[in-house]
């Protein structure tokens, strides 16, 4: 099989090329190492605040629960609703609790009485395990009342902000994944055929009686196993450095990131086809890197994108590879419970290989 | 099926440039033939369509009985390829680029590295096996790409330069390894523009702005060139009556020196002493002139409108 000839051709070139070989191992550590360094806090510790507009003595006990939540940790306590949004908005904390005036007397009368939380949407991540914290402490502040009083429930209002706060590694794990395993594979491979093309090795290859196949899956399965290093660091270092935590299955969390690997693979090498020299297959393995990195809904929630941006968003293969990846890393999801996501990625990733192959002519026009 | 390489009208346009101007070539199996030209003469371009690396534009190519491109991947396997810029890898060493393309060809086992110590040996590589290609001089790097073209022992070699900046002595050795190669029935296409090597070839095509402007062999070229062969005269008297085809004359001394054209020199020597002779012009000297092919190729140049 031709293939494997090509395959063994390009892993030997591999090992005599330590420009690749630095790529491969250092930036997976320097992008999770940065990312670890410039917003990983303490693990799991979520700054909120306090309005306390009621002052009485339910209040207090409510209180006293949230400060028993070892995931969150009261920073401030505001006087007012507004000091309470400024808090969010100078990123001092995640959310605030606003608790209203006549909470206290509420609950006795045996009403109904609310809850105001303002969540900074900023990391879907952190809001969703607020959220979750707060419906917990609520739940056993009642369970802990209904002994005294009866019938009475708290509903809880959420009013979402876009803050600056960012505080938790886990929260980037997934886009530091989503950044390694597109910008490696891509740019790597993206040199594959044009740089033979550049040198004019193309030329004596092509004379040989080689298939198209044997070129474009030769090269895809040498730098298959090349790459298949950079998941596994990025994933080792985000768990035994940083101490992030996946709570779905890792063999889930390995497959929908080989997929991804495999699609970002596709890509480069169908970049490497239509570009004509080594720099303009960098150049554009850069350039559709950028809309992936800033619309993948990492940095920018996809709900707060203008439409335009959202259709591009949801055009970008790293959306998908993010959101499903978050999804078994926080959520615990299963494979399966994310579906969707990999149905695109594989579809992404037939795609990709199935253009880089039509398009690939032997010739050296 | 005598002929190695049928090209009818063959044609390459890059926009309006026409870089192979309907080219009609047929070259025989078993023969060397030599594709000759200045730099832009569409020599590589030929070459490339003839391989079917680049789309003619126009014309038909058989190559070993097949067409291009249709047939190609049968042609293949019978072509070795040299190009004119080297294209092996140069982070592979000597020996892995031969046993790269061996593999290719199907080749493996002992059987490919016994056929790659043979090329190296042949070739005068062996020492170098595990140098990488990037390291070696360039007219090493020819031989290892001579060697690669050669590692399927195929019936038809196409080199396209293969001694463009390489020293003579290598350039002799190379013309050796060709004719060494062509004993042994392969049918060698080669382009060049040293005109000297040309002399090696059994068939010489001239190529100019896309077209052939000459075919034959060397002396037919010649003959072409100049209407005969060329002798030179050294005599004493006044020639300029006699019925001769002269070229040029030059006095030294009381000596004359004359150059000039007979149709065919075996027939016609004996002629030129009886002539000579009923004229009373002594004859000291008379030699045959070895014409080089840059001056035939200048004269044929100079003839084209």
């Amino acid at each position: 099989m031709s293939v494997f000839v090509v395959v063994i051709k390009e892993l030997k070139q591999f090992r005599r090329d330590p420009r690749s070989l630095i790529m491969i191992a250092m930036i997976p550590l320097i992008v999770m190492i940065l990312f670890g360094m410039g917003y990983g806090g303490e693990k799991g510790k979520v700054n909120i605040g306090i309005v306390n507009l009621d002052k009485e003595a339910l209040s207090w006990t409510l209180i006293d629960s949230i400060m028993k939540v070892k995931d969150l940790n009261i920073k401030a306590y505001g006087n007012s609703i507004e000091e309470g949004r400024k808090l969010i908005e100078d990123g001092k904390v995640s959310a605030v609790i606003i608790i209203p005036n006549g909470f206290t007397y509420g609950i006795i009368k045996n009403s109904s009485v609310q809850l105001l939380v303002i969540v900074d949407e900023s990391i879907p991540t952190i809001s969703s395990m607020i959220k979750s914290s707060i419906l917990y402490v609520t739940y056993k502040f009642q369970e802990e009342l209904s002994l005294r009083a009866q019938g009475n429930f708290i509903e809880i209002i959420y009013n979402s902000v876009y803050g600056p706060t960012v505080t938790n590694i886990e929260a980037f794990t997934p886009l530091v994944m989503g950044i390694v395993l597109q910008l490696v594979p891509t740019t790597l491979i993206s040199i594959a055929i044009c740089r033979e093309k550049e040198k004019g090795t193309f030329e004596q290859l092509i004379m040989s009686p080689i298939s198209k196949f044997d070129i474009i899956f030769g090269k895809f399965i040498a730098f298959f196993i090349a790459t298949i290093a950079n998941m596994l660091i990025t994933l080792l270092v985000a768990i035994y450095v940083f101490n992030v935590s996946i709570k779905g299955s890792i063999i889930d969390a390995m497959l929908i990131s080989t997929l991804f690997l495999i699609g970002s693979l596709g890509l480069g090498i169908l970049i490497s086809v239509l570009s004509r020299n080594q720099l303009q297959a960098n150049q554009a393995a850069i350039f559709v890197f950028i809309p992936a990195l800033l619309f993948s809904g990492t940095f920018v929630p996809i709900d707060m994108l203008s439409y335009f941006a959202k259709i591009i968003a949801n055009l970008t293969p790293m959306y998908y590879f993010t959101s499903a990846f978050r999804d078994i890393m926080i959520r615990g999801v299963s494979i399966w419970d994310v579906s969707w996501q990999t149905l695109v990625l594989i579809i992404y990733a037939v795609l990709m290989l199935t253009i880089a192959l039509k398009t690939l002519k032997l010739r050296v026009d | 099926m005598e002929y190695a390489i049928e090209i009818s009208g063959l044609t390459k346009k890059f926009g309006d440039f026409i870089a192979v101007d309907h080219l009609d070539l047929k070259v025989y199996k078993g023969e060397i033939f030599g594709l000759l030209g200045p730099n832009g003469a569409g020599k590589t371009t030929t070459i490339r369509m003839l391989c079917g690396l680049m789309a003619p534009t126009e014309g038909s190519i058989k190559i070993l009985g097949y067409k291009i491109p249709e047939e190609r991947n049968e042609a293949i396997r019978k072509i070795g390829y040299m190009a004119q810029r080297f294209s092996l890898y140069e982070d592979l060493t000597v020996y892995e680029n031969m046993e790269f393309y061996g593999k290719l060809y199907g080749l493996k086992g002992s059987l490919l590295r016994e056929r790659i110590l043979k090329l190296l040996d042949f070739l005068e590589l062996s020492e170098f096996k595990d140098r990488l290609a990037g390291k070696l001089s360039g007219g090493m790097k020819q031989r290892l790409a001579l060697g690669v073209a050669l590692i399927h022992n195929p019936s038809l070699l196409i080199l396209d330069e293969p001694t463009a900046g390489v020293d003579p002595s290598l350039r002799r050795a190379f013309w050796n390894y060709f004719r060494n190669l062509n004993k042994e029935g392969t049918t060698i296409l080669v382009t060049t523009h040293y005109m000297d090597e040309a002399e090696n070839c059994d068939r010489i095509g001239l190529m100019s702005k896309g077209k052939l402007i000459a075919i034959g062999s060397p002396r037919e070229l010649k003959r072409k060139a100049f209407g005969g062969d060329v002798i030179e005269l050294k005599i004493k008297g006044d020639i300029n009556s006699l019925p001769l085809k002269i070229l040029e004359t030059r006095k030294e001394n009381d000596i004359t020196i004359v150059r000039a054209v007979l149709n065919d020199i075996s027939k016609e020597l004996p002629n030129i002493f009886n002539l000579l002779d009923s004229h009373n012009i002594k004859l000291i000297s008379v030699e045959p002139i070895n014409i080089s092919l840059e001056e035939v190729f200048i004269k044929l140049l100079g003839e084209i409108p």
